[in-house]
């Protein structure tokens, strides 16, 4: 019945579930695990299911799936729930659509860009911008600001698989980098002469112009932004934004993070024997901060074993993106592989200190049904298109 | 396809390099910095400490410190570390039962943040827990700011008090945490948020039995932001004043206020309590004492208790009849013959005044004058302008708690007495008697419009350069009449005792 299953694909996905249940059950405790484990068993056969569905139908409903998750982000913010509004409640299980979402966006990004055979303007960028922009902004003002800029790495990606040159995204995308730099003069004038000097041997006229006049507006108007708000709107936005400058919970979390992880040395201190998960310094520790237990108990060697599956799983999905002759379903893998790894990278560079704390989930081993439901269908999608890799249409 | 093979090996090549980065990063933290880390979390030895921010001080208008700090010694516990020895040893000491102490660790959910358990700890039991801190284990004493109220009860309504943050505040803002102060009446909440402060962290390393061995240099301590001083209008030497003349009363308020700018000078209401004593937490009984007791200490009465204000309304009822051009100083009434008959009441003045123009009968404060004046122009007119100098509203005053008072009007009447509420009604509104309610702070707010022409400034505690106004726009040729008739009740009428 499976034989035509890529277990290339699917055998990384399910150790490192497996390694997630184990962690789970050392960090939270066996309820904990049992549930997940439930979940797991569902989002298993949901993945299989997936796998028997063509990327054709993929490609025919993806507008309707995005409709039905952008009502769903919608609703969620009208509705009367806790703060922050991130899940729905049914009964025992919550359900987090903004999981879904990352999904929903990437098949109809993958629909959009495949119609278009050649992609050389701005103007091709621009509704795929929006299509990205919409759940992201839904997300963002949950608020849950790591999830809704997921959706900007994906989408260049995306477009860069897609056809677009790379100089392209980048002058495209280049305000963001001049509104961010805005906030030293130094480093702002450093970097528009480095862009004009890029601009100029990029040679392209309409390029030029459009970069310098986005890169000065953003840059210019960005200051007069932030200066006309009262100081306790930027103390807020700063501390949104950046929620490590907050040294009451942040920083102790990634200091008791690095501990964990330090300590664990090069073989680890051993399943269950963990002393750092047992302190309740990580609220999130069977969620977000599941690496650091890894690290913790498993050592550098088990770090090191549970990245190579990651960058194994990932190789895999790439080299199908390369080998898949139809254009949708190789953007569309080519989406999946920049969510789930961009993910990864965000979550694993946080618990080793290396990135500031976004509070995403590390996918397939975090706890979380609506994370690894959501990550599964994204395989079971990858395992449908392998079946039809070799069909162009 | 070459396109696609340039681009498949860029994407192979970041994802590498990206693990790659991470891979390094833990071959730092797990090999390089692996014992450090080991020893670390050996016992956890790392902690985070705050340290308490200073409330900021409270000044009067000519610089006298109305409340400051001093230094006091807390105690707190470690709930990992603490043992059932300890335990018993420190509720002895400090005269708590362990009880209460387990009850307010548990509110922790960090086992390995200190709580504290009790301020301001006397010096023997400090002695007692110094002498014996080589047995105790998971105890910290330390030194915080206590809030401190040089002049007790004098001040007491306008100042407010701080007291141990509560389970439900807590629960609200997470920037407090367990055992902090916050302010809970009087200028001490209304301003809270410039008060407090922000606390200090600093990152210690400390032994198996929590106590501290050293700094942790890798993480910058965040410093201590003060509270903001208050500098506030009040007079302290005139509030003392008000209270050695008013000693001989039970209860009592005064307002004096600056009438151009709306400065308030004195805010004093009598009984009062002793604002110090709520730092160390008053017991259930006590505060119920002090709730419940029959003269409402904790009552405000400048800002908070209504009464009618008598024959110092008038001077408003003159007001809307000449500001509705609905008389002139000239209009007189029927003689003043000591009683005025109406229906089958008799209203009384308090003397006998004989013929009247409106600046005498304002002079004398004849009431027969002003019963017939406030029929004369109507109920309507006269609770108009009365809203406009701000009765029945509050005056906003940044203390909270204020009470509007109450101006009855048509539908008022109509709503309570039915149908068939009467003159009588009126009569008595005309002279501020009956169901007409003002605060202390109202009166004196709604006397500065004759000040001002017009404008009533917004009352205030803390000085600040605007000054925002009601604006009354009531005719300042009104305005002007009556405030020569008021020199007249000075100079020669019923208020010469003012002179």
């Amino acid at each position: 019945m499976f034989k035509k299953i890529d277990h290339k694909i699917l055998a990384p996905v399910i150790i490192l579930s497996i390694v997630g249940l184990l962690m789970i059950f050392s960090t939270a405790g066996l309820s904990y695990a049992l549930r997940q484990g439930i979940w797991f068993i569902v989002a298993l056969s949901l993945a299989l299911t997936f796998s028997k569905v063509s990327p054709r139908i993929w490609y025919n409903i993806s507008p309707f799936i995005y409709a039905v998750t952008i009502i769903l982000l919608f609703v969620i913010l009208f509705s009367h729930g806790v703060y922050p509004k991130r899940w729905f409640r049914l009964g025992w299980f919550s359900f987090q659509p903004s999981e879904f979402a990352k999904l929903a966006t990437i098949l109809i990004l993958a629909n959009f860009l495949a119609r278009r055979k050649k992609m050389e303007s701005f103007a091709d960028m621009f509704i795929p911008l929006l299509i990205a922009t919409i759940p992201a902004a839904l997300i963002f003002v949950e608020p849950d600001l790591g999830a809704a800029q997921i959706f900007f790495p994906i989408l260049i990606v995306m477009l860069y698989w897609g056809g677009m040159p790379g100089a392209k995204i980048f002058i495209f995308f280049s305000p963001i980098i001049s509104a961010a730099a805005s906030f030293s003069i130094y480093i702002w004038v450093f970097y528009i002469i480095a862009l004009t000097v890029f601009l100029y041997f990029h040679r392209q006229l309409g390029d030029f112009v459009y970069g310098l006049v986005s890169n000065s507006l953003a840059g210019l108007t960005m200051p007069i932004v932030w200066h006309s708000l009262k100081a306790y709107q930027q103390k807020r936005i700063i501390s949104f934004f950046s929620p490590w400058v907050d040294p009451q919970g942040m920083s102790w979390q990634i200091i008791q993070s690095k501990i964990a992880i330090g300590s664990g040395r090069l073989f680890g201190k051993g399943f269950l024997s963990g002393t750092q998960k047992k302190l309740e310094f990580l609220p999130e520790r069977h969620t977000d901060f599941i690496f650091s237990c890894l690290g913790e108990e498993f050592g550098l060697i088990g770090i090191t074993l549970t990245l190579l599956i990651i960058v194994y799983l990932l190789y895999r999905i790439i080299v199908l993106v390369k080998e898949t002759k139809n254009r949708f379903s190789s953007i569309c893998a080519c989406g999946i592989c920049a969510w789930l790894g961009y993910q990864t990278f965000l979550n694993i560079g946080m618990t080793i200190g290396l990135l500031p704390i976004t509070g995403v989930p590390l996918p397939f081993i975090s706890y979380g049904g609506s994370s690894l439901l959501a990550s599964f269908m994204a395989i079971g999608v990858c395992l449908a298109i392998t079946k039809s890799k070799l069909e162009y249409s | 396809m070459d396109e696609n093979l340039k681009k498949f090996k860029l994407i192979r090549n970041v994802i590498v390099i990206i693990f790659i980065i991470i891979i390094l990063s833990s071959i730092r933290l797990q090999i390089a910095e692996g014992n450090k880390y080991k020893r670390l979390s050996e016992k956890n030895r790392i902690r985070m400490r705050y340290i308490s921010a200073p409330r900021g001080k409270i000044f009067d208008r000519h610089g006298y410190e109305i409340s400051n700090t001093r230094p006091g010694f807390y105690v707190s516990v470690i709930q990992s570390i603490i043992d059932k020895k300890t335990l018993t040893e420190v509720s002895r000491i400090l005269n708590l039962d362990e009880q209460t102490i387990s009850e307010r660790m548990s509110k922790e959910r960090n086992a390995y943040m200190p709580v504290k358990i009790v301020h301001d700890i006397s010096y023997e039991q400090l002695a007692l827990l110094e002498e014996n801190m080589d047995e105790l284990s998971g105890i910290e004493v330390g030194v915080e700011s206590m809030r401190n109220y040089p002049y007790g009860e004098l001040l007491c309504h306008i100042l407010g008090y701080v007291g141990e943050i509560t389970d439900d505040e807590l629960k609200n803002d997470d920037t407090y945490s367990i055992g902090d102060y916050s302010g809970k009446m009087g200028l001490e909440i209304y301003y809270e948020k410039d008060l407090r402060g922000a606390d200090g962290i600093e990152y210690i390393e400390v032994d198996a039995r929590g106590k501290e061995v050293g700094r942790i240099t890798e993480k910058r301590p965040i410093p201590v932001t003060h509270g903001m001083d208050l500098y506030t209008t009040i007079s302290l030497a005139l509030t003392e004043s008000v209270a050695v003349y008013l000693k001989d009363y039970e209860k009592a308020a005064c307002v004096c206020l600056n009438p151009q700018n709306g400065e308030v000078l004195v805010l004093y209401s009598k009984p009062g309590f002793d604002p110090n004593r709520f730092i160390h937490g008053l017991q259930p009984e006590e505060w119920q004492r002090l709730y419940n007791a029959p003269d409402a200490p904790m009552y405000n009465r400048a800002i908070m208790s209504c009464y009618p204000c008598g024959s110092t309304y008038k001077p408003f009822v003159a007001l809307a009849a000449l500001d509705a051009h609905m008389i002139t100083p000239e209009k007189t009434f029927e003689r003043c013959q000591g009683e005025y008959r109406l229906g089958r009441r008799t209203f009384k003045c308090w003397k006998e005044h004989g013929k009247l123009a409106l600046t005498n009968a304002i002079v004398h404060s004849c009431d027969i004058y002003f019963y017939q004046l406030g029929r004369f122009i109507g109920i309507d007119t006269l609770t108009d302008r009365a809203r406009k100098i701000g009765v029945g509203e509050i005056t906003g005053i940044d203390i909270l708690h204020e009470k509007p008072g109450l101006l009855p009007d048509r539908t008022w009447f109509e709503r309570r007495y039915g149908k068939y509420w009467t003159e009588g009604h009126i009569f008595n509104l005309s002279i501020g008697q009956g169901d007409l309610l003002v605060t202390p702070l109202q009166l004196a707010c709604m006397y500065t419009v004759f000040v001002n022409n017009g404008k009533i400034p917004t009352p205030h505690l803390i000085k600040r350069d605007k000054i925002s106004y009601r604006e009354t726009n009531i005719s300042t040729d009104a305005i002007q009449l009556v405030r020569n008739a008021l020199f007249g009740v000075v100079a020669r009428g019923t208020g010469t005792l003012a002179r």
